[in-house]
């Protein structure tokens, strides 16, 4: 038998939880808080391309005209480098001054965060893109 | 041991006070060994692999290479599970905060993800090792997480420890390895999203049937009983193709390192660096007008 908090205790703990805790860890999300019936199209340079787990993520200095395409923008990609390198990326696909234009789907908040759909290497006119992985094969049930 | 011990104070303390001491010390390692060994069950030991063993390995099915899943969504939307009527509601208001855009996350603490979600859940690639006596299956999923299934015959312990998969034993019908997983902790998820699932709520019991269907291809056939959250056993078939790429190899996916940024701390040392978040655990960048990391 496990033993298991009593409701008084974990109330408390879970008060001084909220107190003091430093922020949860975020690591493995869901994608709904990113907007997949917007799509936003946003140009500027890579600053920053983290080449990490669980999601690569670009930082993006936009260069564009409307004053929200003007900030820092954070642009997530949707899986890890495993399934990033099997899609084709390395981690050399961007680099730090790549001037680049977006597609990506936004915060429903507003603020400068996207999911990438689609980045565009206005110097190579090269498409990079992160659906899927490979075709499951087709006769599955 | 004990001998041995006795000898070394002896040797190591000269004098007859100290040879009194290591006579009282040598009567009390026997009498402390004798009684433990008198209270312990008898080690199980696990055989040493024979050479019968290892060629036995190459008579079953090829599962080498690495094996790709469905979509998750696929899945979960071809063979949803049936939720016990008060679950249900529960479930519906999951949907609606995931619709709107405030996903509950599953996964976002970087504990394991567990059993069903292993294999019902992972978007990242899995590979399959036989040997002696085991089955061992490896995932990239969030750190890397893995399974081991005991083939060697042996049943589930009477009273096991609670983890994250469980403990699980198989045995080979033919081609298909069945598996059996009971002792999954009550508070893993049973999921249909990365932010719809339920709890388990304890006595989970999970049987697998993993075969091929083409070459290529490799299903997972799960009954999940859960009886605390689900009206019925839930009936759900994972899809993995394999790829022989070596670009597709599995590689390290540790879990939380995208909740950092590569910088320097205050000496100058390459340091992962946090970095703001949605409360819906989107990454943000800092604004334009603050330093560069």
């Amino acid at each position: 038998m496990r033993s298991q908090l009593t409701a008084p205790l974990a109330a408390a703990l879970l008060f001084a939880a909220s107190a003091v805790a430093p922020p949860p860890a975020e690591a493995h999300h869901s994608f709904a808080m990113y907007d997949p019936d917007k799509l936003l199209t946003v140009t500027g340079t890579v600053q920053i391309f983290e080449w990490t787990n669980p999601h690569a993520v670009i930082w993006l200095v936009a260069s564009g005209q409307a004053e929200q395409l003007t900030d820092r923008w954070s642009v997530e990609l949707p899986t890890s480098p495993g399934n990033l390198t099997r899609m084709g990326w390395t981690k050399h696909s961007l680099k730090t001054g790549d001037r680049v234009t977006i597609a990506l789907n936004p915060l429903r908040d507003g603020r400068h965060g996207g999911s990438l759909k689609k980045v565009t290497l206005l110097d190579t006119g090269q498409v990079l893109t992160a659906s899927g992985t490979a075709p499951v094969a087709s006769n599955v049930k | 041991m004990g001998a041995a011990l006795a000898e070394r104070l002896r040797t190591s303390a000269p004098g007859a006070l100290s040879r009194v001491w290591a006579a009282w010390l040598f009567a009390a390692f026997c009498l402390v060994g004798a009684s433990g060994a008198a209270g312990q069950t008898p080690a199980v030991l696990n055989p040493a692999p024979t050479p019968t063993d290892w060629a036995a390995l190459g008579r079953l099915p090829d599962w080498s290479g690495v094996w790709i899943p469905e979509s998750w969504a696929v899945t979960t939307a071809r063979h949803p599970p049936t939720w016990k009527p008060d679950v249900a509601k529960q479930v519906d208001d999951l949907k609606a905060l995931e619709k709107a855009g405030h996903p509950k996350g599953l996964f976002v603490d970087c504990l394991p993800e567990g059993m069903p979600s292993f294999m019902i859940m992972t978007i990242a690639s899995t590979e399959f090792l036989f040997t002696p006596g085991r089955v061992t299956i490896l995932n990239e999923f969030d750190g890397n997480r893995q399974r081991r299934i005991y083939t060697d015959g042996r049943g589930h312990p009477d009273d096991p420890d609670l983890t994250f998969n469980g403990h699980s034993v198989g045995h080979w019908d033919g081609d298909a390895l069945v598996v059996d997983t009971v002792g999954i902790l009550p508070e893993t998820y049973l999921p249909i999203s990365q932010a719809v699932g339920i709890p388990n709520d304890g006595d989970t019991h999970i049987v697998e049937r993993l075969h091929l269907v083409g070459p290529d291809h490799l299903v997972d056939d799960m009954t999940i009983e859960a009886p605390h959250v689900l009206a019925a056993p839930w009936k759900v078939t994972r899809n993995f193709s394999r790829t022989r790429e070596r670009r597709s190899d599995i590689v390290e996916a540790s879990c939380r390192q995208g909740d950092f940024v590569e910088g320097k701390d205050a000496q100058g040392h390459a340091a992962f660096l946090p970095i703001e978040h949605t409360a819906e655990g989107a990454p943000l960048a800092p604004p334009q007008t603050e330093a560069k990391p």
